[in-house]
Formats: C-alpha cells, sequence, structure tokens
C-alpha cells in the first residue's frame, strides 16, 4: 500500500478515496488529502466523479496541495462559460432548418479544453502514482464507464460534460456525458476494485434559489434528480456490502458557487477540518484486523 | 462504545454512546438483536452520545428495524446529533426511520 509519498499503511486494508461530484466545492479532497499525507495514510486508489474527477487526478498525480489549488484557479474560472455555442443554440431553436445533433451544448467548450489541456498535457492514467478511475455516462445506454487508461484529458473532460452546458464528449466511437448522471458519488468502483476502506466526499447539487431562465429550470430538475441518486446509491453501497464506507461531509458557512475558485483556500480548510473529526475512527479501523 | 438499556412501559431505549463503525457496531448490533429476540420489539435508539456513524452502523440500524418490524414492532430514534443525522440524510435513512428530538418524544410515539 503506497501512499502519496510513498508512505507504508501499517496494515492491510485496501483504502480508497471516492470523490463524487460537486465543482468547486471538490477541492475539499485537497484538504483531506493533506491530512492523510500527515498521519502517513497511503491511499491505494483514487476514483473520481464530475468535478472530482479534476481532484482525483491531482492526488493520483501526486501534485501537492498547493500547486493543485493553483492550477483549479488557472483552470476553472466564470470566464468558462462566457462564450455560447450558437450553433447548438439553433439547432435547439430551429431544428428544422438547423438540424439537431446530439453533440449538444449551450456554451462553447474550447475553452475548457483548452485549459484542460494545458493543466495535463498528454499524461496518461498510467503515470499516476495511485491507480485512478474516473466515471463518466455513456450518452446512449445511460451506462456507467470506469475510465482508467489513456489520455487523462479525454477522460476528465467526458467527466464533466455538465448536461446543457458543455457537448457530450466523443472518445473511441462513443459518447459520453457527465459521471453524475450514473452515480453522482461512485462507491461501486471502489469496491469492485477490491477496496475495504473507502472514504468518500462529495456533495449534493445546489438547489436554485430562482429559476429565471430555461437553463436554470432545466438545473434544477437535474438537481433533484441527481441528490436523489446520490442517495439512492450511496444508501445502497453502504447497506449491500460488508465494505466500511466512511463519510466526509464538510460543513460550509459560506455559500460555495459553482466558480467560486476564490475560496478555494477555505473549501480546502473545510476538508481539513472535517477530515481531521474522522481521523480518530478511521486510524483505529487501520489498526483493527480486518 | 457504551450500551444502556433502560425500559419504560412497552418501550425499551437503547442508549449508545460512542462511535458506531466497522470496529463496534458488532456489539451494537448484539445488544439490539439482544432486545428483539427477548421480545422488546418497540425500540427507541437513543443517539445523543454518538458522535459518529459509518456504514457499519447503518447496517446495524437497517438490521434491527427490519427485525423490530418484522414482529410488529419499530426502531426509532432520538436526539441525533447533526453529524450523524448528517450521514443519515445522505444515505436516505430519514425516510425510512423516524427521528425524533429527544427521546421522551420518541417514547410517546409509540401506541400506549
Amino acid at each position: 500500500m503506497i501512499g502519496a509519498e510513498g508512505q507504508t499503511a501499517p496494515s492491510n486494508r485496501r483504502i480508497a478515496l471516492v470523490i463524487g461530484a460537486g465543482s468547486v466545492k471538490c477541492a475539499a479532497a485537497l484538504g483531506l488529502q493533506k491530512v492523510l499525507d500527515r498521519e502517513g495514510i497511503g491511499v491505494d486508489l483514487v476514483v473520481g466523479c464530475s468535478g472530482g474527477s479534476m481532484y482525483a487526478t491531482f492526488i493520483a498525480l501526486g501534485i501537492n496541495v498547493q500547486t493543485a489549488e493553483e492550477m483549479t484557479r488557472r483552470l476553472w474560472t466564470s470566464e468558462l462559460t462566457k462564450r455560447r455555442h450558437y450553433p447548438s443554440l439553433l439547432r435547439a431553436m430551429l431544428p428544422q432548418i438547423f438540424p439537431f445533433r446530439e453533440s449538444f451544448g449551450l456554451v462553447d467548450d474550447r475553452l475548457i479544453l483548452d485549459r484542460l489541456q494545458t493543466a495535463f498535457g498528454t499524461r496518461t492514467f498510467e503515470e499516476a502514482r495511485i491507480p485512478l478511475y474516473l466515471t463518466a455516462t455513456d450518452f446512449h445506454n445511460g451506462e456507467q464507464m470506469v475510465f482508467s487508461s489513456g489520455k487523462l484529458v479525454d477522460a476528465i473532460r467526458a467527466s464533466i460534460a455538465i448536461p446543457y452546458v458543455f457537448r457530450p464528449w466523443p472518445i473511441d466511437g462513443r459518447l459520453f456525458v457527465d459521471g453524475f448522471l450514473t452515480d453522482p458519488m461512485p462507491v461501486g468502483v471502489a469496491i469492485k476494485h477490491g477496496a475495504n476502506v473507502i472514504v468518500t466526499l462529495g456533495f449534493e447539487s445546489p438547489y436554485q434559489r430562482r429559476t429565471t431562465s430555461v437553463l436554470r429550470f432545466a438545473f434544477q430538475l437535474s438537481s433533484i434528480m441527481s441528490n436523489n441518486l446520490l442517495r439512492a446509491n450511496y444508501a445502497f453501497h453502504n447497506l449491500a456490502h460488508h465494505t466500511e464506507i466512511l463519510p466526509i461531509i464538510p460543513q460550509f458557512r459560506e455559500s460555495i458557487r459553482i466558480f467560486d475558485t476564490h475560496k478555494i483556500p477555505y473549501v480546502i480548510e473545510e476538508g481539513e477540518r472535517a477530515a481531521e473529526q474522522q481521523l480518530p475512527y478511521l486510524r483505529r479501523l487501520l489498526e483493527a484486523q480486518p | 462504545m457504551v450500551i444502556g438499556v433502560e425500559k419504560r412501559g412497552r418501550v425499551t431505549v437503547v442508549s449508545v454512546e460512542g462511535s458506531v463503525d466497522g470496529t463496534t457496531a458488532g456489539e451494537l448490533i448484539a445488544s439490539l438483536r439482544g432486545q428483539v429476540s427477548g421480545g422488546s420489539h418497540q425500540l427507541v435508539g437513543n443517539l445523543a452520545g454518538v458522535d459518529y456513524t459509518s456504514s457499519a452502523g447503518l447496517r446495524a440500524l437497517l438490521e434491527t428495524v427490519k427485525d423490530a418490524r418484522q414482529h410488529g414492532g419499530d426502531l426509532r430514534l432520538a436526539a441525533v446529533r447533526p453529524e450523524v443525522l448528517r450521514v443519515l440524510e445522505l444515505s436516505g435513512f430519514t425516510s425510512i426511520l423516524q427521528v425524533f428530538a429527544d427521546v421522551d418524544s420518541a417514547v410517546a410515539s409509540f401506541p400506549a
């Protein structure tokens, strides 16, 4: 069991870190990782979904917290959604003139792709120091896709293909949308890969305070469905397996919106605080014989 | 973990202190199972002293509530701390278990 700093953990437990959906709030995973590193608790595999896919990748690549924070600030800004994807708009509004295509997304996604390429370049899963699994959803059959090889940029782009916002992403002839559509907290992936202690960090999708546009209306419906999916799947995995699942649930006193990257230090701090609260139980679990 | 049992009429109040995780849940399951098999089917789980639960704790609660309901009773929870309530909510448990602010309310919720 090799940790981010090469430690060997003192038990034969197989530990997974699962970082679910939650946009900028997922940066709390960096605070959790700080605590695990400081305590010398190694992680055997990392699973990421949607916003969590970026942080799972940072951790699996061994990128330190400060660098990951800087990379997020450069990568994830509100500029990403500023430019509309006019062909999609026309295809949605005038399908008889401009035939509708399934590669639909209201936002021009060239900037997000550029930034992902700047951040991760041609790096692949095979370069990860800790085995990494990123999830997306097959647009055509709704099945969960788990990426564990190939280019990181493609897998992350697929995992964050937020419905209506970013176009579904094609990989090897298949089309993928956001991983949260199949499971916002993919604990099952960790179980399937042999984890017996699973530390989870993920968030419910926020509800709209005011539904003032079609897009907000669509987001609201999406949040309702994904939050119910999260609870149903989480309950299933908690009850159907004998795996120990430890949820880390940071409490944010401030509201954290989708592009609030200036609040990342605070988010990391809350992630660290939440992880420290659960540390005694994690320690006791690791010391006990499986 | 410390487990205390108190009879209040036909209702049995099981008070738990400490964390309910993979290393302690077995003890809790044994205690709750013992209550149900001993004829106590109307149970209140007083969680005022529980500061954490993992999946093992959720499994213990589910096993007990199923067991109690099969015998015509129920397991109801009382005085759940916010950090534990968040885990119950995240896993959908608040939709299948009745949760009360305090032990008195939970006891009173059972028919006399």
